[in-house]
């Protein structure tokens, strides 16, 4: 087996747009027939886009389950793509739907009802580091030495994802978008966000359900509001532009190089210049003025970035759900397929340094504590309270090894007495020897997954599909929050 | 006279200090280090020949990580990306056209370990933690090794002799090490690798035969002793050819019912087992699955699907 093309789905319920894409996956071996066997995902093709839907909604606080179900069911059948061919894939339920009341049900049973190993994913942080690698912006940091900023605006949100040397290392989300001010007859205003009052009020803007408003008003709100992201993006100012800010602030400065904007406002930016209300308000919002004055904030090059056009708008965060979020594990694993799929379960992390390696006490007291922290954190459970993440252990000699896995077998059996699966993640190539160590001293009670070679931090949730050719592990992992220094 | 002489000296080494201070002193900026590093070369030059327990050179020394020499690289972070990615002797940086005394001497170094792995011997408290007795093929000595390959894939007719009295005859899986041309490979690897391919063969539930050590080894050694055993499968760990990235890489050969006359096509083969190699552990582990998988199919090398 040296080549192998699995499908993967990707599903995008936004605030205003619903979409989804069917893409194929390429996994080839990378390594030498002489050596361990090691395979990545080589290639990436987009099979199949949908149409962009308007998000069938009941009421202001409540998604409409079958309405989408109907969407997708037509899009399934047009693409020609059974559900039973879908090997992977990713769900994601964005900007403000995620506070729909049903939202969490919803994902979930999408993901259900989508493919084999398809998986429900929420979170802002997410949503931005999938559409920054849909629009590209993790591969051109790869290219380059500074930082790359992709922020996908839509109707709800932005999310903004900063990327260095192909790597996420920091997330942000605005209460900026193109249905947060919506309009009705051309200028009469028919709903304020009242996540962005703070920051109207802060500004001196004054814009009210019911008042018709005037194209230059107008812009100036929209303006305000793409001047204020982009101060808070590049760090200019941060104190009132922050009042847009939802959820968590940046934890440091993160010079920026190069920005891309996605999402439907990013597609918004290359349309035709806004020039009267009736222009403005086509799509019954102030989107089209957001994507305008954006446009003009590039030309003008007030800000110390270099704008770039993205890979992807309105389609990255879909395109990055479906064709980005599978990684592949190690090919040298311990694992048990009648026991896969397992869905999301939380990370612990047990990092070790060298000194407490060098030490069994210190290796037994850190097992201890890391333990004793997942049995506080998690309920107990007869299934898998929670995937053990190892890092730190650069060389290990068999001796090492032994250490190891007997501190974590006997310790585990003794504080997840009723865990009837343990599973491991390594960061370095080990996990079958460390898996083989475990399972011989478990003789299945736990049984043993272990894989390697996949990158988790704390906090996030790992997803793990079923084998493919018998030892290529697919694995989701959402990243749910961002160290300080990542 | 004497006293004059003394005198003498005492003046010029204090006079020596003071200068020396001085040039202590003015160590900024990458003129002086390299002043500096050009010091203190030699005396790495000098440490291994201090360092006289023959154990030290047996047991895996830990080989330099890659550091860049480069005094002001423009882009640190970019550089230290390109280092991890490679064993090669990238970023040296240089003095007019030629490499820093301190490369040139870790060449040297790493060139000698190459030449000591070759000529070395396993080290018998290895062979012995393992319980390996030892044969030999008739290979002679080491020149004579390594002219004549062919010598080396036959054992000596005492060896068979010791082979039938104390092995078990067709055994599932048969373990064999060999030194073949780095006898440090063994001794850095095998603790790691032997083990944890025993651990494997466990969970697989395989049986193993009688393992033991062929002195002056070659890898076809495999097919004389298949004859001897007649084993299901036999796997050889046996020392790689020493290079300049490392001189204690090990391979490990595996093949489906040995005998005289296979061919190279039979054989399957992980190689570049070494700390900065195919992690020993995993290999070991790997092993067994490959093992497992040849008995499953009743084939190996290219006829084995894995």
């Amino acid at each position: 087996m040296d080549e192998q093309w699995i499908q993967s789905v990707g599903i995008d319920v936004g605030t205003s747009t619903t979409k989804m894409i069917v893409s194929r996956l390429r996994l080839g071996r990378m390594s030498s027939t002489f050596s361990l066997p090691r395979y990545q995902i080589v290639e990436r093709q987009l099979l199949y886009a949908s149409q962009v839907h308007s998000t069938p909604l009941l009421g202001f606080d409540e998604i409409d389950a079958e309405g989408i179900g109907a969407i997708l069911q037509a899009e399934y059948e047009k693409a020609q793509i059974s559900l039973s061919s879908i090997k992977s894939g990713a769900v994601i339920i964005t900007g403000e739907t995620a506070s729909k009341k049903n939202a969490q049900h919803i994902v979930h049973l999408l993901a259900e009802r989508s493919g084999d190993f398809v998986v429900a994913t929420a979170g802002a942080d997410l949503e931005g580091v999938l559409a920054g690698k849909g629009a590209g912006a993790e591969k051109r940091s790869q290219a380059l030495q500074g930082t790359v900023v992709n922020v996908d605006i839509g109707g709800g949100t932005a999310n903004a994802a900063y990327f260095q040397r192909g790597r996420a290392i920091a997330t942000v989300t605005f209460h900026v978008g193109g249905r947060l001010i919506r309009l009705e007859r051309e200028d009469v205003v028919t709903y304020v966000s009242p996540n962005i009052q703070e920051w109207l009020k802060a500004k001196g803007l004054h814009i009210a359900v019911g008042q018709r408003v005037g194209l230059a008003e107008l812009t100036e709100v929209a303006t305000q509001m793409a001047r204020s992201m982009l101060d808070y993006l590049t760090g200019k100012e941060r104190h009132v532009s922050g009042l847009l800010v939802t959820g968590p602030h940046l934890r440091g400065e993160f010079p920026v190089e190069e920005l891309t904007v996605s999402g439907g406002v990013g597609q918004l930016m290359t349309g035709p210049p806004v020039r009267s209300m009736a222009d403005v308000s086509r799509y019954g919002d102030f989107g089209p003025l957001l994507g305008y004055v954006l446009q003009q904030e590039r030309e003008r090059g007030s800000y110390p970035v270099r704008w770039l056009d993205p890979e992807q708008t309105v389609r990255a965060t879909v395109i990055g759900a479906g064709m980005q979020s599978t990684e592949i594990s190690g090919s040298t694993v311990h694992i048990k397929p009648e026991l896969l799929p397992i869905k999301n379960i939380p990370i612990l992390k047990l990092e070790f340094t060298e000194e407490q390696l060098a030490d069994p006490a210190r290796i037994h007291q850190e097992v201890a504590a890391i333990y004793q922290l997942g049995e506080r954190l998690f309920d107990k459970t007869t299934g898998i309270p929670f995937a053990l993440a190892i890092s730190g252990v650069g060389y290990c000699s068999y001796a090492l090894l032994q250490t190891i896995a007997q501190e974590l077998a006997d310790q585990y059996r003794h504080y997840f007495a009723e865990s009837r699966t343990m599973v491991v993640i390594c960061e370095t190539d080990m996990a079958k020897a460390l898996g083989q160590g475990l399972a011989l001293r478990c003789k299945g009670e736990p049984e043993i997954i272990c894989i390697d070679q996949v990158r988790v931090e704390y906090g996030d949730y790992i997803d793990l599909g079923e084998p493919i050719s018998g030892t290529i592990i697919p694995v989701v992992v959402k990243t749910l929050a961002f160290d300080e220094k990542a | 006279m004497e006293q004059q002489l003394d005198f003498l000296v005492d003046k010029v080494v204090a006079e020596l200090q003071k200068k020396l201070a001085e040039l202590g002193e003015k160590t900024s900026g990458p003129k002086a280090e390299a002043a500096v590093e050009g010091k203190a070369a030699p005396q790495q030059g000098i440490a291994p020949v201090t360092a006289t327990k023959p154990q030290e050179t047996h047991s895996a020394p830990a080989e330099p990580k890659g550091t860049a020499l480069i005094p002001n690289p423009k882009w640190k972070e970019g550089l230290d990306e390109l280092l991890a990615s490679t064993p090669a002797r990238i970023g040296v940086w240089r003095t007019g056209v030629r490499p820093l005394t301190k490369t040139m001497l870790q060449l040297r170094r790493d060139h000698a370990a190459a030449v000591d792995a070759v000529y070395g011997e396993v080290s018998q408290e290895v062979l012995d933690q393992f319980s390996l007795f030892t044969v030999e093929t008739q290979y002679d000595n080491t020149e004579n090794y390594l002219k004549r390959p062919d010598m080396g894939r036959v054992l000596t007719e005492e060896s068979v002799r010791l082979i039938q009295e104390r092995c078990q005859k067709r055994p599932q899986v048969q373990i064999v090490v060999s030194d073949g041309l780095s006898a440090s490979a063994v001794d850095a690897n095998l603790k790691d690798v032997l083990p944890s391919l025993m651990d494997s063969l466990k969970s697989y539930g395989l049986s193993c035969g009688t393992p033991f050590f062929v002195k002056g080894g070659r890898v076809a050694s495999m097919d004389h002793i298949g004859e001897i055993l007649e084993p299901e499968v036999l796997v050889l760990l046996i020392g790689e050819r020493p290079g300049l990235v490392t001189a204690h890489s090990m391979s490990a050969y595996m093949c489906y019912r040995p005998r005289k006359g296979m061919v190279e096509s039979e054989r399957t083969v992980i190689s570049n087992i070494h700390r900065q190699g195919t992690s020993p552990i995993e290999a070991g582990a790997h092993i067994g699955t490959i093992l497992a998988k040849m008995l499953e199919q009743k084939a190996s090398g290219v006829k084995l699907v894995l």
